[in-house]
């Protein structure tokens, strides 16, 4: 943790490690080492943007964790090779990713700050118990894990409905390789043969980002629930439930609207 | 209260059960399935159940809306029984766009989230009433079956 200014200087000695990282082959354990000596030597440049938006209201760790999040991204899909220099890419990076996390993330009412760790708290257990039943817990089951009272529970998950999306293990896991899952479930023209005016619907499906489509597929037309669907995706059952329903949403309104 | 007011409440309400009446709105709604995610809660469905019956009665309850006469009444009344939680939705309407269609991808997803799910039409002064009732069974935590998985 470093906060004292620093210079695009102070960062020069860290570029030959990305022609290095580069000319790596894919296996070689030495890109683990690199990549996180990229990472950390940059950190104040991730804490530096953090603390830019920091009078939004979102606490300064988690601000951090998400510009570091952007960092991460950058180092990996810097290239060395185009002739600019790391910053002037990975500034725009880690802007965008905070960006992304208030779009994506904020509460849209205000919510005290306790609420919103209970609510945390109960996405981590509600994860943990799913695991271990195979099934989606009750609010009872997590009220015992928790060692609360249901009325806390129930006012947690409450708070939840304020929440727009994502906690930050949703951010980190959302870039995730899931390529694979959208090869299993193939076109969604073939899922949606047999729904009427599907021919009205498909264009909408498609443009969906392809985790909603794959979310949606799953429920409607591969019969998994929520719980499933959430370990298959790598991400929480509330966070699931929630891109359902902006989902559904958006093809009621896409439908409606004249050809 | 109006005549058509009037031919539009219903006769009787069971003791137990829990009904709510909103403008035919799409502003609305987000109150409907609160209210049906809230009572699946409190009833201690598990988060899958809450989950897909709030989505199911935002479907049912968003068809309804688009069908209804402006300016009217959509009523909601849910049941709860041990293991399963009913909800009767009723909106004016007149008779264009009736009956709802049930081969649309909406009446796929009401399908596909309740365990049973059905619509009709019936004729009141003045127009037409119509309804979709939907019911959910979960695995209800006072049921033995529950437990293992």
């Amino acid at each position: 943790m470093t906060t004292r200014a620093r210079t695009k200087n102070s960062y020069e000695h860290l570029a030959p490690l990305f022609v290095e990282l580069a000319a790596l082959a894919e296996d070689d354990p030495r890109r683990t080492e690199l990549r996180d000596e990229l990472v950390t030597g940059h950190l104040p440049v991730a804490e530096h943007i953090a603390r830019r938006f920091s009078h939004r209201g979102e606490s300064n760790e988690d601000l951090v964790q998400v510009a570091t999040v952007g960092l991460i991204n950058a180092v990996d899909r810097f290239d060395p090779e185009r002739g600019t220099d790391f910053l002037s890419f990975a500034v725009p990076t880690v802007m965008g990713e905070i960006r992304r996390y208030f779009r994506d993330s904020s509460w849209s009412v205000r919510v005290p700050r306790r609420l919103k760790e209970l609510h945390l708290a109960i996405t981590a257990a509600g994860n943990e118990l799913s695991q271990q039943l195979g099934r989606a817990p009750t609010p009872s089951e997590i009220a015992t894990r928790l060692g609360m009272t249901k009325d806390e529970i129930y006012e947690g998950l409450e708070a939840g409905n304020a929440y727009h999306s994502v906690s930050l293990d949703d951010m980190l896991t959302q870039d995730s390789d899931n390529t694979s899952l959208g090869e299993m479930l193939g076109e969604p023209d073939s899922a949606m043969e047999g729904v009427e005016n599907h021919e009205s619907l498909l264009p909408l499906v498609r443009e969906l980002p392809e985790r909603e489509r794959t979310i949606l597929l799953l429920r409607f037309f591969g019969n998994l629930t929520q719980t499933q669907i959430a370990e298959k995706v790598g991400i929480s059952q509330m966070h699931v439930s929630r891109l359902l329903a902006r989902t559904l949403q958006k093809l009621r309104d896409g439908m409606l609207e004249p050809e | 209260m109006t005549a058509a007011n009037k031919s539009f409440v219903d006769s009787s309400v069971d003791v137990g059960d829990i009904e709510l009446r909103v403008p035919a709105e799409a502003r609305y709604l987000p109150i409907i399935r609160s209210l049906a995610a809230t009572i699946a809660m409190r009833e201690d469905f598990d988060l899958d159940f809450v989950a897909d019956l709030k989505l199911a009665v935002d479907e049912a309850c968003s068809m309804l809306a688009a069908a209804a006469w402006p300016g009217t009444d959509l009523r909601c009344r849910f049941r709860v029984a041990d293991d399963a939680i009913a909800m009767q939705a009723t909106a004016l309407s007149t008779v264009e766009g009736l009956p709802l269609d049930t081969n649309s991808f909406g009446w796929r997803v009401l399908t596909t989230l309740t365990d049973s799910a059905s619509t009709r039409v019936e004729q009141v002064p003045g127009g037409y009433r119509v309804l979709i009732e939907l019911s959910k069974r979960g695995p209800h935590p006072a049921d033995p079956r529950m437990g293992g998985a």
